[in-house]
């Protein structure tokens, strides 16, 4: 490294200062004041769809799919034969090795009697410990599934909330080539806009981005159009998204 | 691909020649700015060009506060921060990371800054293995070109150049299939994730009030390149700035809406700080190093307005003089574009280096247009145009040739004289069926390489409007 007597974080904020300040910087055209709330950019589309339709149909747009459960009670039975469409078993009279899936923490997916629906299809949940460890890189590498739950959804644009935490791992909404995702009815927000508003009026909005690692807002299957801009799916991250929303009865933002 | 080191002439005109590659800047360019237009109709664009300015003008103003902040916070939340001066800097700074943890192998996701700064080349003289996960620059990486636009960088090739590649490289099947070609880059790339010790990004922004880098990608490397390796080093330029949550919000979607016609990208990875003791995964330390790397400086040189770019690409989409020659032209830069034209000298320690390129410009106005941040590309244009004059970049005889034109122009006498003997000199010369002069004296010439000088009026307008008026109480201008 370059010897210098001033440390390089000292030198570039004297000089910022200096080219700053007392006169403010030139540009070449007028300014606003900062907005006090940011406009929202993307709205929720109106009419009477429930916010689930809307996310659903938004979801579809970018190449996601989705369906509607009405009880939270039918839900683990989605979740089973949705797998089961992904990975077909191989014999119907010999079940074989459980198929596993890579998944957040049951508690984190909020799918009552979950891991019970799925032992009876001969499915088991990976809920990964250190994926640094060789052995579990190794084994979570190799499945085709991944489900998760959500922190939040939009209906007006078909993104998820993904927030690293414990019993949430990153890699379960990555890896795989299919992710399933659990949406609450009630985590729908009409925008993002109005969840950001939510969070910042509870004063949980620091806390949320700070606490969690990283936050990942995924809005449909890893895309590219590099190549002649033809779009293709599952490039790095999942090439099928699959959302079950499901009707919790409690209204939004709860 | 053309020579990037070549003079300017000569990049443009290798440019010009080149068939296949104006056919896909032609197809790609139009479908982009198609998709733009599109995706701005369908919001209040004049409110998000006016937000957009405003937040990111406040962050420039405030700068040295808000990397306070900014700084505070990341190490708040367990990241370590570096400052770089210049690239020199920037660069050992990540090689001393990487010797401190052994890397030998680095993923990366896109970012111009690190394509300014030669990351890569600086990393592998140490034996470091690094690969571009994008698939557009892991192409380039493959082909060792420099990318050609500053979200597509791979515009210039069609699915044959890159099915040929593959074939060569990774010993793909033939086949011009994208998701064929997909797939295999998936597979190749996958193995690289699970096995690199260090990941490396930029940043699109930087929040001060969390301590958060966010990331834009739609292919998902984004995320991998944060979460997979044990080490995660983003490089981010000091204008990166933001102040609140909320603005990162704002920011993103006009980003997306302006580069590719999206409402969101797929993915938006908000990272601040390394993953906490209970994560499955995450990287177990995270690094920023905030560059500044010419960037004050551009605040100093008097274009502040520069740095509000949010690198959406709008302006290289419309840009007619982009269309016909594509990034390469530009030089052996990372920038390309009528943003590129501008950037490029103003980073450069001495902008007369690139003197040429903010002359690579109609002066249309597109680019101003529809810029975001409301930039005024045209006048920064002009501005530099003039400041390269100033310093004496002009050739002589451009001088003289301009000299005399304000000259012959401050009288009305002298103009009028130097009509006529043009009118008269110019019939003299060589002429094509239109009666256009295909050539003049030297170095006059010069100018006639490439046009054609239409030929004198047999009266000139001053001569008709003076017959005109005549008799009607109009004063004919003296």
């Amino acid at each position: 490294m370059t010897a210098s007597p001033v440390p390089a974080r000292d030198e570039i904020l004297a000089r910022l200062t200096g080219y700053l300040t007392p006169e403010p910087p030139r540009f070449r055209g007028e300014a606003e004041p900062l907005p006090t709330v940011p406009m929202t950019v993307t709205g929720a589309p109106s009419g009477d769809a429930t916010l689930a339709a809307m996310f659903g149909s938004r979801l579809e747009d970018v190449q996601g799919t989705y369906e509607i459960v009405d009880r939270p009670g039918d839900a683990a039975e989605q979740v089973a034969q949705r797998i089961r469409l992904w990975c077909p078993p191989l014999f119907d009279d010999q079940p074989g090795a459980p198929t596993q899936v890579l998944a957040w923490a049951p508690d984190e997916i909020g799918v009552p009697n979950l891991e019970n629906r799925l032992r009876e299809s001969n499915i088991e949940l990976l809920v990964p410990g250190d994926l640094h460890e060789a052995q579990v890189r190794h084994k979570a590498a190799g499945l085709s599934v991944g489900i998760t739950g959500v922190d939040a959804a939009f209906a007006s644009t078909g993104s998820v909330v993904l927030a690293s935490g414990k019993g949430k791992s990153r890699s379960a909404s990555l890896l795989p080539l299919h992710h399933l995702m659990i949406v609450p009815a009630s985590r729908i927000y009409p925008t993002f806009e109005d969840w950001l508003r939510t969070l910042r009026q509870a004063g949980e909005l620091e806390n949320f981005l700070r606490h969690n690692a990283q936050v990942a807002f995924v809005t449909g299957p890893s895309k590219s159009a590099d190549i002649e801009l033809n779009l293709t799916l599952g490039v790095h991250g999942p090439k099928v998204v699959h959302a079950i929303v499901v009707d919790d009865g409690t209204p939004t933002g709860s | 691909m053309l020579d990037v080191h070549a003079p300017f002439e000569s990049r443009v005109t290798q440019a010009l020649a080149d068939d296949h590659l104006r056919t896909a800047l032609d197809r790609a360019t139009t479908r982009l700015a198609e998709r733009r237009d599109l995706a701005v109709a369908a919001v209040d664009n004049p409110a998000l060009r006016h937000e957009v300015r405003a937040i990111r003008q406040f962050a420039i103003t405030h700068l040295p506060d808000m990397l306070q902040q900014l700084e505070t916070n990341l190490i708040a939340n367990g990241c370590q921060v570096h400052w770089a001066r210049n690239a020199a800097e920037a660069n050992d700074i990540v090689r001393d990371i990487a010797r401190r943890h052994g890397v030998r192998r680095v993923v990366k996701s896109k970012s111009m800054l690190t394509e300014e700064i030669g990351l890569n080349e600086a990393l592998e003289t140490d034996g470091i293995e690094v690969v571009e996960t994008d698939l557009g620059e892991y192409i380039i990486q493959l082909a060792h070109e420099p990318p050609s636009h500053i979200l597509a960088p791979v515009i210039h090739k069609r699915a044959e150049d890159i099915s040929d590649l593959f074939q060569r490289e990774l010993g793909m099947p033939p086949t011009t299939d994208p998701g064929v070609m997909c797939a295999t880059a998936r597979q190749e790339l996958r193995r690289k994730f699970l096995q690199a010790d260090m990941g490396i990004s930029g940043g699109n922004f930087a929040i001060a009030e969390t301590g958060t880098i966010c990331i834009i990608t739609n292919e998902g490397n984004g995320r991998m390149v944060t979460s997979m390796p044990r080490v995660h080093v983003a490089v981010v330029g000091i204008e990166k700035v933001v102040p609140r949550v909320e603005d990162a919000f704002l920011l993103w979607q006009a980003t997306t809406r302006n580069a590719t016609g999206q409402a969101v990208s797929v993915y938006f990875a908000m990272c601040s700080g390394p993953r906490r003791p209970d994560h499955a995964d995450g990287p177990q330390e995270m690094h920023v190093v905030l560059l500044d790397n010419g960037r004050s400086r551009i605040i100093d040189r008097g274009y502040p307005d520069v740095l509000l770019c949010i690198r959406c690409g709008a302006c290289v989409d419309v840009c007619p003089v982009y269309r016909e020659i594509g990034g390469h032209a530009y030089g052996a830069t990372a920038y390309s574009g009528p943003i590129g034209a501008v950037l490029t000298p103003l980073l450069a320690d001495d902008p007369t280096s690139v003197c040429e390129l903010p002359f690579a410009s109609s002066l249309c106005g597109a680019c101003g247009e529809v810029c975001p941040a409301e930039i005024d590309l045209p006048r920064i244009l002009l501005d530099l145009r003039s400041d390269m004059v100033n310093a004496g970049t002009s050739s002589v005889l451009e001088r003289v040739a301009f000299t005399s034109y304000a000259t012959g122009m401050q009288k009305p006498w002298r103009y009028r004289a130097l009509v006529v003997v043009a009118r008269w000199a110019t019939k003299l010369l060589p002429r094509n069926g239109s009666g256009g002069l295909t050539k003049l004296l030297p170095p006059l010439n010069a100018w006639m390489r490439t046009r054609v000088f239409p030929r004198f009026a047999r009266r000139s307008f001053r001569r008709l409007w003076r017959k005109r008026s005549s008799g009607r109480g109009i004063e004919p201008s003296r």
